[in-house]
């Protein structure tokens, strides 16, 4: 019914997700655009990314500080953060064991839930493929779908990608638009926030924060102690 | 408008305000057990319990999942019920009896209606969930996204190791010279030249300056 939709998948996927991948690509037509993101997740619009999670992956205690990590560093590049949260996988043969629902557990759903996380539960692979798709497809019919050219052709336009992608709070999509709507890394430079919001396609105030960091008047003493913590 | 006043007083801390209904349930021997203490109210309308951090709970049992679209209707006017700044919690008996039912189930209440859904076995896991709701709002939340004053140096020295030509003494030195991205990117050749060298200069300034599009 709709048009082709583009979902961004980190290059990590392509062995955890192989066959979520094809999934979206035979049955869901979706275009899937491999890339090298920051984490293993899925890019489903210029805001929205989801990242797949087993129960208990969830209702591990040894798994809390990396969980911490990755809720952080997404929701500091994607207004709409999902996760997926997938029933254990059992092999073939093996009696599905009873997932044990611990206090962890839950105050561990509650906390997401109340960091803005959204959570959708699914039985495996071929569900989550699903989801996925139908997450892509929403923020489509929203004016949200990712409609930039994913080609990054030649050597200058691959560094200026990876110039934005250092910038805070940019993610992929954002700096791929930055590529295509600036002339060059200069005229980026030069620009109101107005025009770092358009240009890369993002909320006001992750412009607000990239414009500040462009103009932000480096600390003598500040940038010595930097150099020095990556030396040591 | 009862109903709209009550849904807007949270309940304190420590405290889930649960429909008059839910009087002599399983689920609310569970909460109290928990430590939680429960207040009832006939106003709630739609609502089945409020918690204090400003989530209001709708519970979907195996019972309306299977009878069929009865419980559309009440999610929809709990949607309706709950403004802006309540976050609105759908929890849903997923059961061996209502686990056909549960992908569109989750379809209609997070895709359609961008409610919540949370899936428990029964009373007893709601309550536990529930009680984890209302003890873990008086805990820090290491997920919530922190705004904290940034100091850019750090960033910045690694912004500028992607300019080619560019390592970390080069980085270092531009920024002790000029201060700011943007002031670098004034930078002519004859201010370069002497931090960077005659190479880097040029290479940063066709980095900044060449066309892209």
């Amino acid at each position: 019914t709709s048009t082709t939709v583009c979902i961004l998948v980190d290059s990590r996927c392509i062995s955890s997700s192989a066959d979520l991948m094809s999934d979206l690509r035979q049955h869901h037509s979706v275009n899937v655009h491999v890339c090298s993101l920051d984490g293993s997740y899925f890019v489903l619009s210029n805001r929205t990314a989801a990242e797949r999670h087993s129960q208990s992956e969830l209702a591990s205690m040894q798994n809390r500080k990396r969980l911490v990590e990755r809720v952080n560093s997404l929701q500091g590049l994607f207004e709409r953060v999902c996760f997926i949260v997938e029933k254990d996988r059992t092999k073939p043969g093996e009696v599905g064991r009873l997932f044990q629902r611990t206090r962890y557990f839950d105050s561990t759903l509650a906390s997401l839930v109340h960091a803005g996380v959204r959570l959708l539960w699914s039985d495996g692979a071929q569900d989550s493929a699903r989801l996925l798709a139908d997450l892509a497809q929403l923020e489509q019919r929203k004016g949200q779908a990712i409609a930039v050219p994913l080609e990054v052709r030649g050597q200058h336009r691959q560094q200026a990608l990876q110039f934005y992608l250092a910038l805070p709070g940019v993610g992929y999509v954002h700096a791929l638009h930055m590529c295509h709507n600036f002339i060059s890394v200069a005229q980026f430079i030069n620009s109101t926030i107005e025009a770092i919001q358009k240009g890369g396609v993002m909320s006001r105030s992750r412009a607000e924060e990239v414009y500040r960091c462009i103009r932000y008047s480096c600390d003598s003493f500040l940038l010595n102690t930097s150099t020095a913590k990556k030396k040591s | 408008m009862a109903a709209a006043a009550a849904v807007t007083a949270a309940p304190p801390y420590g405290h889930v305000i649960g429909h008059e209904k839910w009087r002599d349930s399983a689920l609310i021997q569970h909460i109290k057990g928990a430590g939680v203490k429960v207040v009832f109210e006939k106003e709630l309308g739609v609502v089945d319990f409020l918690l204090p951090n400003r989530s209001s709970v709708l519970y979907v049992s195996e019972c309306d999942i299977i009878a069929g679209n009865s419980y559309k209707r009440k999610l929809v006017r709990f949607r309706n019920a709950n403004g802006s700044g309540v976050q609105a919690l759908a929890l849903a008996e997923r059961t061996r009896l209502s686990e056909q039912y549960f992908s569109s189930l989750q379809k209609f209440v997070v895709f359609d209606l961008g409610l919540t859904l949370l899936p428990v076995s029964g009373q007893p896991e709601a309550s536990q969930l529930i009680s984890q709701m209302v003890l873990s709002e008086g805990r820090d939340n290491p997920f919530r996204k922190r705004s904290v004053a940034r100091l850019y140096e750090p960033q910045l020295l690694l912004l500028l190791q992607q300019i080619p030509g560019v390592g970390g003494v080069k980085a270092s030195a531009l920024l002790h010279s000029f201060s700011s991205l943007q002031e670098i990117c004034s930078a002519r050749l004859p201010q370069l030249e002497p931090l960077v060298g005659q190479a880097s200069a040029q290479h940063i300034l066709s980095f900044l300056h060449n066309h892209l599009v």
